[in-house]
């Protein structure tokens, strides 16, 4: 074996590594088949984290735009009865929506204090006989907000945003496909004022809009604010704040000061603070351990394929010890080989999965497919983009290779407890 | 053992009597009819709501016809101008912020109205309770120290919305001094309770009342009525479209 080595032993790893090529060549279908499981395993663990951070995203971006904004601000008692969207209980109670804005978007950092109002309505109509109203001013949330998170524009499929003062809303595809209602008519609601009064409106129809937010498309009616605070008596407060910072990275230190501008008795949240956005953080080391279990399965495989190839191969470990090799360089041998398949297995999964993430991020995937719209509840865009990132394909290979390679070791192993003499003996 | 016969025979005789004394529950109920149930009303009404800890005032003026044509106008600051109008079977609503007539029907029948524990349909119900329902008479209770005849009412008609009732009458004046509303699953969903009945007109009439929406945690409205006018003529044009809209 001297001929192998150098003084310092680096060119006898080389020889080793070159050896462990060639080896994994002679079967040329056992390689193959190792290679693909290999593969496969890292394409799943690509594929679905980009899947898993695309949902993520999707879940950030619609809970910032539609339920929280960067900083929420909403007074203690709605607080305690959020999901009836109460309007007896403003923020800062008091105090003009006017004036807080104005005082929140002197704050440094902050792009946008906007007010907004929900309401829940009763419908005249017999087949959708509930809805939410959403009171906006539209021209400043469309300067600050993309709602069709899709196509990434103001979500406005016909018609146009109502405007604010006026008599008007614009309704979803999905209220208009189940309504009949389209540009034009009518819809007749009833809904309750902040002074407990039944409140009978009838705005016209002037846009419907698709935001790709099921929720919103089915339930909501986009009316101006101000009409709307009006007809609830709000007084000139408003039911919530949603503040936009410039830097998204700055929302701890600008909710800060938003408490301090709105005082006591009211609820100052960061949007990370939101119940689906923080579960699905929690989510993410489960999702980790999922994607462990398939490549431990896949590497099982290898485990299979060195152990085969050992004892295929038993007689030449006899030749190799006899002819000097040394057990530690046996060993490396065989562990080489499992290495280039991983490392060959893993590249090939970076590569399909690449693929299928790079297109899955530009085309999305329509998620009412499989789920028949049941993910209502749930604040996710109808359809998600795939997430692309080196980040998430340096990890999966790195995964893939560490995983596949530290499988092979025990197998390895057993190539060098074979004695030369029993071995040449078979 | 002969004068125990006598005796038995006298104590039977004397329940008997006794029994033949109590009226029918068919009587009771009507007696509660004719007390409630009236040819033309007028009246000024103020209602209190206590609901999530806050109280809301809202009075009004109400005009009613027979069972079938009433009239009220909202006169507080915040629903001035709001006025309903049931004529014809069908209940109309003027809102000032639509500017425009609607009518209500169906599903929103059943919506509490103006935020009280009352629905539409309990304040346009005016037909008379032996004719929507069959009363079974089911004892006497004494309720705040007042003896009262306890009737089980099972609707007439299923569409009924309230397919069972129970009802205290008040064995001395004939006030209707509680009531029960029962959904046809059994479980209980309004309850009434009488807190003042006036001598008008030669009969008993409910003046002050509470209502509480079991439906609604910790919710009671309590209805006032001034200035009542029982059976006085009311002119048809108070009934009409265009006094809504007026």
């Amino acid at each position: 074996m001297k001929r192998l080595e150098n003084q310092d032993g680096t060119g006898g790893l080389a020889a080793l590594l070159t050896i462990a090529y060639r080896n994994i060549w002679r079967n040329g279908r056992r390689t193959a088949l190792c290679v693909t499981a290999i593969a496969i395993a890292v394409f799943f663990n690509i594929f679905m984290q980009a899947w898993i951070v695309g949902m993520l995203r999707s879940i950030e971006e619609v809970v910032r735009t539609y339920e929280t904004g960067h900083v929420n601000v909403v007074s203690s008692l709605f607080e305690n009865d959020k999901e009836y969207y109460p309007v007896q209980y403003p923020v800062a109670d008091g105090r003009s929506a006017d004036e807080l804005v104005s005082r929140i978007e002197a704050i440094p950092g902050v792009k946008a204090a906007l007010p907004r109002v929900t309401a829940y309505a009763t419908l005249f109509d017999s087949t959708v006989k509930h809805a939410l109203l959403w009171g906006i001013d539209p021209d400043r949330e469309r300067r600050v907000n993309l709602f069709n998170l899709t196509d990434r524009n103001d979500g406005m499929s016909r018609g146009r945003y109502p405007r604010m003062g006026t008599n008007e809303c614009a309704i979803g595809f999905e209220m208009a496909r189940k309504t009949g209602l389209g540009i034009g008519d009518r819809i007749p609601l009833k809904t309750v004022s902040a002074q407990f009064s039944d409140k009978y409106w009838n705005p016209e129809i002037v846009g419907i809009f698709r935001f790709d937010y099921r929720r919103f498309d089915e339930d909501v009616i986009i009316v101006p604010i101000d009409r709307l605070s009006r007809i609830l008596v709000l007084g000139g407060g408003t039911q919530q704040l949603f503040v936009y910072a410039e830097d998204p990275g700055r929302t701890s230190a600008i909710r800060s000061e938003v408490a301090g501008v709105v005082g006591a008795g009211n609820v100052v949240r960061a949007w990370t603070d939101n119940y689906w956005v923080a579960i699905m953080k929690q989510s993410t080391f489960l999702f980790y351990v999922i994607f462990g279990v398939f490549q431990v399965v896949a590497s099982f495989l290898i485990i299979n394929t060195v152990l085969m190839v050992i004892h295929e191969r038993i007689k030449e470990i006899g030749m190799m010890g006899a002819l000097g090799m040394t057990r530690r360089e046996i060993v490396l041998v065989f562990f080489f080989e499992a290495v280039y398949l991983s490392v060959i297995g893993a590249a090939a999964g970076c590569l399909v999965g690449g693929l299928a993430s790079w297109i899955g991020s530009l085309f999305p995937i329509d998620l009412n497919t499989f789920t028949g719209g049941g993910m209502k509840d749930m604040p996710i865009s109808s359809t998600i983009f795939l997430a692309f990132s080196p980040g998430i394909l340096a990890q999966g290979f790195a995964f893939g290779v560490a995983v596949s390679a530290a499988c092979t070791l025990i197998p390895s192993l057993r190539s060098a407890f074979i004695e030369p003499v029993e071995a040449l003996r078979r | 053992m002969k004068r125990m016969i006598v005796s038995a025979l006298a104590a039977f005789i004397l329940a008997a009597s006794a029994r033949a004394q109590d009226p029918s529950a068919a009587e009771l109920l009507a007696r509660v009819d004719s007390n409630e149930v009236y040819s033309s009303i007028s009246y000024k009404g103020r209602m209190t709501i206590e609901y999530q800890g806050k109280r809301y005032v809202k009075t009004f003026e109400a005009f009613a016809r027979g069972g079938s044509d009433s009239y009220v106008e909202f006169l507080n600051p915040e629903d001035k101008g709001t006025k309903y109008l049931k004529t014809e079977g069908r209940l109309y609503v003027y809102s000032p912020d639509s500017e425009e007539v609607m009518l209500i029907s169906g599903h929103l029948l059943k919506e509490s109205m103006m935020g009280s524990d009352l629905s539409y349909e309990d304040t346009i119900d005016n037909e008379k309770l032996s004719a929507r329902y069959v009363p079974t008479l089911a004892g006497k209770e004494t309720l705040e120290g007042r003896e009262a005849w306890v009737l089980d009412l099972a609707a007439r008609k299923k569409t009924e919305s309230y397919p069972r009732q129970k009802l205290w009458v008040d064995v001395v004046t004939g006030d209707l001094l509680r009531f029960e509303l029962y959904a046809l699953s059994g479980s209980k969903l309004k309850e009434y309770v009488l807190l003042k009945a006036q001598a008008i007109g030669g009969r008993r009439f409910p003046v002050e009342f509470e209502m509480r929406d079991l439906l609604r945690k910790g919710s009671r409205t309590v209805f006032l009525m001034s200035d009542v006018v029982l059976d006085a003529r009311v002119p048809d044009s108070v009934f009409s479209l265009r006094n809504l809209e007026r």
